[in-house]
């Protein structure tokens, strides 16, 4: 047994040694201590407290570390980082740096961004533009200038409730007039009864803009005259005929219409003979009389053609065409009695 | 025993510095500095004896992981466990891995693995060579050509100044493996997700330097442990003494060390 110490002791170091390089080549893993890198450099104005060894970040993936902090110019900060070369081709010239954080209150990190492809790929030593962004303390002033904002607010509502509970202004008299409350809510029922009206209204206009939608359904039907009417094109051209038919037409009712006018008027004037019939008493009168004069000789000459008809001369004419006119009246009477019996 | 009377009657015709406590003390400072440059002069010169070495290595180190790999894997558990309320308090349960394995690979895994070892190891390497000592072991072995203190202690601080390391190790993973097991049982964190979280708050400087505390922790303990026991008096009353002082001495310079320590190796941060 004595003999097998140093075995025992042997086979324990070397267990102990095997977590040693276990450890060691994990935690070079999780560090990328033990890979290929290439340095990138950042000038920073504020590095708020970024530490060497501080984690790189691109698109949120661990791609380096810090690899050392530097003061350049009078107070700017050069960060020289410690990039993995897998992550070389994912980073283009105009991509951009700045500080970030892990977590909301965890360590500084470096956070590289953006760029694109038609820029060229970084190369060693490449120096990344910078983005200055809000840091820990400028925060905290804006919460300073929103506290300080928060606090005015308060003032002024402290303020405006005073002037309210001493019964100042509008909202104060209608906190503390009754009478006016009264008002208020007779206001309100007024507005709650044009608001049922409005909704009436609307309901209406539902219903309207429901017989719309059938008369448009209607319209889409391919049956619906309107339709095949905006759709056929013979129609469609005997409708743009008739129409400059229907111009012409009015065209000519136009004319005839101005012709018309130009004959009233002229009948309105005492020029023309039928105007002068029209217009002028005397000539009215002239024409009664000559009127009157015809009646007495159109009665006279009855009187006379009478008289011819007794004259021996032209007696048996009369006669004559007295029984033809008879014998023609007796034919007619049988052709209609036959046709009946029929 | 006629040595140690004449020793006696030198002391009480001696005239005090200061006092006889405080000059005492400084003597012992003194002894205990010529003791560790006999250590050094013995270590690094011929001939080496390897076998007790190696004898007190399997003592040291092998017989001493039972103790240590459970002491471990308690306080891991533990830890974890006592941890989680406050974290959790923040939502911030999931930096439990970190906050474990930041205490566990930086002070607790080397400082309860030398204290463990300063009691096991410490008292016993004070009371065996204070029993060869006070029974005239190591004077027989001057008689016979033999370096004791070569033999006897260069063998033992060598021994346990280079087990210490490895026992830490195992001490880290075990007690890494106890927070594992209480994190996964609560938490259901994944082994991978577990030790990747752990390790991203852990760098190469603390893994060295808790290597380097248990390297100083190792040699304090053989250091005190031997300085204790070779120098025993009195009789088997000294040979407990010697025990006592071993352990109370090594704890002590322990936590002086550890002091001391973090405070240099936070400087080179």
């Amino acid at each position: 047994m004595k003999d097998n110490r140093s075995v025992i002791v042997g086979i324990f170091i070397l267990f102990g040694l095997v977590i040693l390089i276990t450890t060691i080549f994990t935690l070079g893993g999780q560090k990328k201590a033990f890979v290929k890198s290439f340095a990138l450099r950042a000038i920073f104005n504020d590095v708020s407290g970024l530490a060497i060894g501080a984690n790189v970040l691109f698109s949120g993936v661990k791609i380096g570390t810090v690899k050392k902090i530097e003061f350049y110019g009078d107070s700017q900060v050069r960060v020289i980082m410690s990039i993995e070369n897998d992550a070389e081709s994912h980073i283009h010239k105009n991509a951009l740096a700045k500080i970030g954080s892990d977590g909301l209150i965890g360590n500084k990190i470096v956070v590289i961004y953006g760029g694109d492809k038609t820029q060229p790929q970084v190369v060693k030593n490449d120096l990344l533009k910078v983005e200055n962004g809000m840091s820990t303390d400028d925060m905290l002033v804006t919460l300073q200038q929103n506290n300080k904002n928060l606090v005015d607010i308060t003032s002024s509502f402290k303020s405006i409730s005073k002037k309210i509970d001493a019964g100042n202004g509008i909202l104060g008299k209608l906190v503390n007039d009754p009478a006016l409350g009264v008002k208020l809510t007779s206001t309100i029922d007024n507005l709650q009864a044009t608001v049922d009206n409005f909704k009436t209204a609307s309901l209406s206009g539902k219903v309207v803009m429901g017989d719309f939608e059938r008369l448009s359904g209607n319209f889409k039907n391919p049956t619906n005259s309107i339709n095949r009417i905006a759709n056929d094109s013979v129609a469609y051209n005997k409708i743009v005929g008739t129409v400059t038919q229907l111009q012409n037409a009015a065209s000519s009712l136009n004319k005839f219409t101005a012709n018309l006018k130009t004959v009233s008027d002229r009948l309105n004037r005492k020029d023309s003979p039928l105007g002068l019939m029209l217009n002028d008493s005397a000539t009215a009168n002239s024409l009664k009389g000559m009127i009157n004069n015809l009646q007495a000789s159109s009665s006279k000459l009855n009187d006379d053609l009478e008289a011819v008809q007794h004259n021996f001369l032209l007696k048996g004419f009369f006669k004559k065409r007295a029984k033809e006119q008879e014998k023609e009246k007796e034919k007619e009477q049988e052709k209609s009695k036959g046709n009946i019996v029929q | 025993m006629e040595s140690t009377s004449k020793n006696s009657d030198i002391t009480a015709k001696k005239k005090y510095l200061i006092s006889k406590g405080i000059d005492g003390f400084f003597e012992d400072i003194y002894d205990l500095y010529q003791f560790i440059l006999r250590f050094f002069k013995e270590a690094f010169s011929a001939p080496v004896e390897w076998k007790e070495i190696v004898n007190q290595c399997y003592q040291v180190g092998y017989k001493t992981l039972l103790l240590v790999s459970v002491t471990g894997f308690i306080t891991g558990t533990v830890f974890t466990k006592q941890s989680r309320p406050s974290l959790s308090a923040f939502g911030a349960a999931s930096w439990l891995p970190s906050l474990v394995s930041i205490a566990i690979i930086k002070t607790m895994a080397p400082l309860i693995t030398a204290l463990i070892a300063a009691g096991k190891v410490g008292s016993n390497m004070g009371a065996e060579l204070g029993s060869m000592k006070v029974t005239e072991q190591i004077d027989a072995m001057e008689v016979s050509a033999t370096n004791p203190f070569k033999f006897l202690v260069v063998s033992r601080i060598l021994a346990i100044t280079f087990m210490m390391p490895v026992l830490v190790l195992y001490t880290g993973l075990v007690g890494m493996m106890g927070a594992y097991l209480n994190v996964h049982s609560n938490e259901l964190t994944s082994f991978t997700s577990f030790f990747i979280s752990a390790f991203k708050s852990i760098e190469f400087k603390d893994i060295f330097s808790s290597l380097f505390k248990a390297l100083c922790y190792g040699f304090t303990i053989g250091v005190a442990g031997c300085y204790q026991g070779y120098y025993a008096q009195n009789g088997t009353q000294g040979v407990g003494r010697a025990a006592n002082l071993a352990v109370v001495f090594s704890m002590f310079l322990i936590f002086v060390e550890e002091l001391l320590i973090v405070q240099v190796l936070n400087s080179f941060r």
